[in-house]
């Protein structure tokens, strides 16, 4: 290992690397490995046994059931993304852009939501969405409805509670991105006669682009596998991935089918954060 | 300079910036609205958590001091610093070998320090449960399998913060000191470790609050007694909820909130999340 030190001691960035490397190998890369390898293994009477098998992901490929949990869990992804970019853009571009003397407090009041737990902000979409909550209150005082209505559990009240959770990652990603475009650009284009507008559509816009990619990608891969909001705004009806692996896991002890999931929603993510990496997106520290 | 000349001819023809505005206020309306509207619904005289609340009582909040909401928080509380405390430990080395050496082997490096942060928890915390049940080390699910994975995946965020803290340092103040005669622990000790403190202690700030808000890894390896408070209220929200709940989650919510404030004002936490700011 010394190498080219003739006083065979180890190099400084050995001694250095050892003890954090080792943590991070044996609690981070052997989980995952033996999860890897227990989705190729057959789990019987709720014990895994030694017995290869690829039944595992043509079970969970083929059944209409797990089916459908992919594709809702792709579908909340998306729409959560989508949602995430179209609020969070104006409010990056704004924090970007205003001279206010309150410019601080209003960035640290969109980041401020990371400091709550995932399950406290959904907690409050639970007393506005639930049948005796907030909005049915609303709308029965209002006359718009007749008798409460089921808001939740539901696929859209899902969408919804991750929107409002991952929101703050849009809005870093985004003003990372437009804080790298130089204002000159926009003078000029303006200085030659464009509108406002138009700058903004045919300068701004396009070069955040990788800003928007990038922030939709995270929220993406992160919504697809959340579990607590999923858990406490949906129900049986409407599975997820997460709520999927901790049923087969916590509930049904089937680690086979478990950590085929898993791993299933891992090449997902890699595959995701890869392509983002490729945009040069980064992830928000906090 | 310039950006305020456009900024203020933006502003000069008001039409899209109001339109802008009153969008944004949307956004934050949208965005705190639900954690404003559970801190009102705590101080509820009823049981049902109506909002605007009817009636003004803290009844709630002490329901919300019992042991049954304590103890779990003052166990989350635990976990949380000594995360903060590892995973900063573990941090600094490796954020020295990362950013002060050049080796074979070091992207291998990166990618190992920086996976926690790009495999879904949820993953890495079934994962653990698996290891933990395979090797016979059933009876430490709890407690030390929690700080084992919180510490896994809170040490990206430190080694980041000591990283950032490492690359704006000027490398000549070590070479400096180094030429003065300073040995190399001196070095560190005198020069290095003051001038990055701001980094570590943001590292470790972002450590805890990491740890203090998990879900994801937390429900895979919690067990009776040994609650982390998210996990508490999560499985109690499946029975249904009272005032109570929203009283405790404005409690988790308050105190990650004080500990940034205190570390804002002594030390600074703003160029951490938002570093590269005015680099552009």
């Amino acid at each position: 290992m010394a190498g080219t030190s003739k006083r065979s001691r180890v190099p400084a960035h050995w001694l250095l690397i050892a003890v954090p490397a080792a943590v991070l190998l044996v609690f981070f890369v052997l989980p995952n490995a033996l999860l890897l390898s227990a989705s190729f293994l057959k789990s019987e009477a709720q014990q895994l046994t030694a017995v290869p098998t690829l039944e595992n992901y043509r079970f969970l490929l083929t059944r209409p059931l797990y089916l459908e949990v992919f594709l809702r869990t792709f579908v909340i992804g998306l729409a959560v993304g989508a949602i995430d970019v179209a609020l969070g853009y104006p409010l990056a571009y704004f924090l970007v852009r205003t001279r206010s003397r309150w410019k601080g407090l209003l960035i640290a009041l969109s980041l401020a939501p990371l400091l709550a737990s995932v399950v406290v902000r959904t907690y409050g979409w639970y007393i506005i969405l639930n049948r005796f909550g907030i909005a049915n209150d609303a709308l029965l005082g209002l006359g718009m409805i007749d008798q409460r209505i089921a808001f939740m559990p539901s696929t859209g009240a899902i969408v919804i509670g991750l929107a409002h959770a991952l929101l703050p990652y849009t809005v870093l990603t985004i003003m990372g991105s437009l804080n790298g475009i130089n204002p000159n650009l926009e003078s000029a284009a303006m200085s030659l006669g464009a509108t406002r507008t138009r700058t903004f559509f045919n300068v701004v816009l396009p070069l955040s682009l990788p800003g928007i990619a990038g922030g939709f990608i995270l929220v993406f891969s992160i919504a697809i596998s959340a579990y607590a909001t999923p858990a406490i705004l949906g129900g049986p009806a409407t599975q997820v991935a997460a709520t999927a692996i901790y049923g087969f896991i916590m509930q049904l002890l089937d680690w086979s089918l478990g950590a085929a999931l898993a791993v299933v929603l891992i090449v997902c993510s890699l595959t995701l954060l890869y392509a983002a990496s490729r945009l040069g997106a980064r992830r928000a520290v906090l | 300079m310039r950006s305020t000349i456009l900024s203020a001819r933006w502003r000069a023809n008001s039409g899209p910036w109001a339109l802008l505005c009153s969008v944004v206020a949307f956004v934050y309306l949208f965005s705190l609205g639900p954690i404003l509207i559970t801190a009102a619904v705590s101080f509820n005289e009823t049981h049902r958590s109506s909002f605007p609340p009817h009636g003004f009582s803290f009844r709630w909040w002490e329901r919300a001091l019992a042991p049954e909401w304590i103890n779990p928080l003052l166990f989350s509380l635990k976990l949380g610093s000594l995360t903060a405390l590892f995973s900063t430990l573990l941090a600094l080395p490796l954020a020295f070998a990362l950013f002060r050496y050049r080796f074979r082997g070091r992207d291998a490096l990166v990618a190992l320090t920086l996976g926690p942060l790009m495999l879904p928890t949820l993953v890495t915390g079934v994962g653990l449960l698996q290891l933990f049940q395979y090797v016979g080390w059933r009876e430490y699910i709890g407690f030390t399998a929690l700080l084992v994975g919180h510490v896994v995946i809170c040490m990206p965020f430190a080694v980041r913060t000591v990283g950032v803290s490492l690359h704006t340092l000027p490398p000549n103040v070590e070479l400096a000191a180094g030429s003065l005669g300073a040995t190399r622990w001196r070095t560190l000790r005198y020069i290095v470790f003051p001038l990055i403190k701001s980094g570590v202690v943001a590292g470790a700030v972002f450590a805890f609050i990491h740890s203090f808000t998990d879900v994801n890894l937390s429900i895979f390896l919690a067990r009776p007694g040994e609650i982390p408070i998210t996990v508490k209220i999560l499985g109690f929200l499946e029975f249904g909820f009272a005032p109570t709940l929203a009283a405790v989650s404005v409690i988790t919510l308050l105190l990650p909130l004080i500990l940034v404030a205190i570390v804002e004002r002594v030390s600074g936490l703003g160029d951490f999340i938002y570093g590269d700011r005015d680099r552009a």
